[in-house]
């Protein structure tokens, strides 16, 4: 008796469960779900995104075709996004990830004083719209913008102010310039081509305009990632602190031995938010660059968008898209390998 | 367990959801102009008699937002249009990030019933067979100036009517012409005499350059055409832009910034042509006629003139940017949406809509009343009548950033223009032979 008693309670919690959980799974369900498979679909069709979608028709994996093998102009284009948008992610990932945690430590110090205000004041880009944000920072990054100016200040009028988002030269590219090696003095083997761009556009590094998006994308994102930090931090147990310094560990040896491994699972959740994010990034291109100059700030989400309503090639653009949602979940799930072998 | 009932459950809500976006999908296309409209105009007058307003027909006029002064204007317009047809009501509806919600609307069968089209975009929404042709509606259609309605006729088909246009010109700093002694740029100007103006004009000293220039294709195509050149033949069917012509052009554009009297806008602390200009940091500028009122509102005290673009060895030529009333081809009141598109861009709407001095109106009947009240604006007129059209196949944008970004290069000294060219021949080649296999279908 006792046990059906149970068994029903139990029935009835679940059933009782599930209905809370109903309305977010519809809504999930519906403005999720549906738009993925929708889109896994018509990646297969050439449907241009203007008539209704009914009209499209199936052409296999001519789209895939097209992004990853033609060796035309759109395999060139999606190779030199995916470029762009790794160099993005190498760039902003570590650089905000980084300073967040420091950030992090450094407010979350007991005797700090004006702490909610540095708190505040450092979350304040991250709940700023980008697109205003991006607005200002075309203002700054102009060639007698703040940047250039501060720039000259510092190096005492050594600096030559450069117009930043119109300047596409690879940053690995000018390292490489006063080592004698450019296209035309560098080996033949940075001649050949692979995946549509020569081995010199591959190496090129993130340009000059890619750069300044990426620090203005760092500087914006850090703040969420620091309050991520900060409320795991405030989860480690105060005792573990206490029973460091009684057994004589001094401040680096505690951050390096106790904080950081405590925090490796935030830090796991930050690098993949980040990586998300990064390989997303749109709103500062669409905004400040259009993927200019010489197509060094293209990435991966703005030729979906690109494609998708520039060209009324909406078949195309959901292929890119589907083909950027496999390699972040690749690179997620290669970093949790990563991730998870060290702690193993 | 737990696993699996999720999954049902999931798949359950996946399914249904497909059944009602399957459901509410064809829906809306079955029903469209050719069988609703008559159903629509039939039914009325036994069945809805007792309400009044049943008679009405509710119209929706979409466009992308402009300035206050436009945008007052045309809902001006669109309220005296209710007020002389009190059997349509139209709202006037300015949406921004316009493109996306119009494609949007378009597939999913609810579109707008008038809506703004640009002539760069005309040709993607044509062959998707999203209009309903304006020629067999069209109203006195011989009076609009010949280069815009060409704009708008696409596979033989005039598909909508220009609501207003706007074409290159060439703007100059009295002031800066007055200080170098130099006399102000007439319609008969060529390439020497504004290459020549540029260099006398630069001084780098005050950080003042010539002449502003953009590595933007659609300026740099006035000098192609001034050139005598193309970007492709007639039909679409191969690109004719890497001649002699083109590579002239290219060179001219390009050499007057690699010898210092000219300099893009980026290197002028400004966004655009206009804003460089303004800023007095360049003496000649080519933008269109918007940059009127933008000068007016940001640089009241610049002393600037305007005059016709310079003529090439292959003539005189500009590049004409217009934009059209388009009609849904899944539209529920067609014959309606004509009587509104007819009104805004016949002699009445039209004329209420340019005298603000915005816009200049496209039927040459209006010219003559128009330039009595904007003498000052002329030559942007004039160039209405050998303009170009700013228009090419679906997906040509791919064309445009590669030369675009080969210009950008070419401007900065590391490509050179016959490269540019030879790029853009091969990009442009393979994105016509995509488009002719798309629509071959």
């Amino acid at each position: 008796m006792a046990t059906t008693g149970i068994r029903g309670q139990a029935r009835q919690d679940a059933i009782a469960g599930w209905l809370f959980v109903a309305p977010a799974l519809a809504i999930l369900g519906i403005f999720l779900v549906v738009p993925i498979l929708f889109a896994a679909y018509y990646s297969f069709t050439d449907w241009n995104g203007i008539s209704p979608p009914t009209e499209a028709r199936l052409i296999g994996l001519r789209n895939y075709y097209d992004l990853l093998l033609s060796g035309g102009i759109k395999q060139q284009d999606f190779f030199k996004a995916l470029k762009n948008t790794t160099y993005f992610a190498l760039g902003v990932v570590p650089l905000q990830t980084g300073a967040a945690l420091v950030l992090a430590v450094i407010v979350n110090q007991r005797g700090l004083r004006f702490k909610d205000f540095f708190r505040t004041a450092y979350y304040f880009p991250s709940i700023t719209s980008s697109i205003a944000i991006s607005l200002i920072f075309l203002f700054l990054y102009q060639k007698s913008g703040l940047v250039n100016y501060v720039l000259e200040v510092i190096t005492f009028g050594r600096w030559e102010p450069i117009a930043w988002l119109a300047d596409a030269r690879g940053l690995f590219h000018i390292l490489l310039e006063p080592l004698g090696i450019t296209l035309r003095t560098g080996p033949e083997f940075l001649r050949a081509k692979v995946a549509g761009l020569t081995l010199w556009d591959w190496i090129s590094g993130p340009s000059v305009a890619l750069t300044a998006i990426m620090l203005q994308n760092s500087w914006t994102t850090t703040g969420t990632m620091m309050v991520i930090f900060l409320a795991a931090l405030q989860d480690i147990p105060s005792f573990v602190y206490e029973a460091a310094q009684i057994d004589g560990a001094n401040n680096w040896q505690i951050f390096w031995k106790i904080t950081l491994p405590l925090l490796r699972p935030t830090l796991f959740f930050v690098i993949t938010l980040g990586l998300i994010g990064t390989y997303q990034v749109f709103d500062q291109i669409y905004v400040m660059t259009s993927g200019g100059p010489a197509k060094t700030t293209l990435t991966m989400a703005y030729i979906v968008y690109r494609n998708g309503f520039r060209n009324s090639e909406m078949g195309l653009g959901l292929a890119t898209a589907v083909l950027l949602f496999a390699i972040i979940f690749l690179l997620t799930m290669l970093q949790r390998r990563i991730t998870e072998a060290r702690e193993g | 367990m737990r696993h699996r009932t999720l999954w049902t459950l999931l798949a359950a809500l996946t399914v249904l959801a497909m059944v009602l976006a399957a459901c509410a999908v064809p829906a809306a296309p079955q029903a469209p102009a050719e069988e609703a409209a008559p159903a629509q105009e039939a039914a009325p007058a036994e069945e809805m008699a007792p309400e009044e307003e049943a008679q009405v027909v509710e119209l929706t006029l979409m466009g992308w937002a402009s300035s206050e002064a436009e945008n007052t204007r045309l809902q001006q317009v669109v309220d005296v249009f209710n007020e002389q047809n009190p059997d349509i009501q139209v709202t006037l509806n300015l949406v921004p990030s316009y493109d996306e919600k119009l494609q949007a609307s378009l597939a999913g069968g609810s579109p707008p019933d008038v809506f703004y089209i640009d002539s760069f975009r005309l040709p993607d929404l044509v062959e998707a067979g999203a209009l309903e042709p304006y020629e067999p509606q069209a109203l006195d259609p011989d009076d609009f100036y010949p280069s815009l309605r060409n704009a708008f006729t696409w596979d033989g088909t005039f598909w909508c009517p220009p609501k207003d246009f706007s074409t290159l010109a060439l703007e100059y700093n009295k002031d800066l012409f007055d200080a170098a002694g130099l006399d102000y740029p007439t319609p008969d100007w060529t390439w020497d005499d504004l290459r020549a103006a540029a260099e006398a004009l630069t001084d780098p000293d005050n950080g003042v350059y010539g002449i502003v220039l953009s590595a933007d294709f659609a300026r740099w195509i006035a000098f192609l055409y001034q050139a005598g050149g193309s970007v492709t033949d007639e039909g679409y069917t191969q690109m004719t832009i890497n001649s002699p012509e083109a590579l002239e052009a290219m060179e001219f554009y390009v050499g007057l910034v690699l010898d210092g009297y000219a300099a893009q806008p980026s290197d002028l602390d400004s966004g655009w042509n206009g804003e460089a200009f303004g800023k007095g940091r360049a003496a000649m500028a080519i933008e269109g006629n918007w940059i009127n009122p933008y000068l007016q509102d940001q640089f009241p005290d610049l002393n600037w003139g305007v005059t016709e673009l310079p003529s090439g060895p292959g003539g005189q030529a500009t590049m004409a940017f217009t934009v059209c009333y388009g009609v849904p081809a899944a539209g529920m009141y067609k014959e309606e949406s004509f009587r509104l598109v007819n009104f805004l861009t016949g002699p009445e709407g039209m004329q209420m809509w340019t005298d603000l001095g915005l816009a200049m109106p496209t039927r040459r009947s209006l010219r003559e009343g128009w330039l009595e009240k904007f003498p000052a604006l002329e030559p942007f007129l004039n160039g209405a009548e050998y303009a170009h059209k700013w228009q090419f196949v679906p997906g040509f944008s791919d064309v445009m950033d590669t030369i675009n970004s080969g210009l950008q290069e070419a401007m900065a000294g590391t490509k050179l223009p016959e490269d540019v060219l030879a790029e853009a021949e091969a990009v442009g080649n393979e994105i016509l032979a995509r488009w002719r296999e798309r629509k071959g279908q």
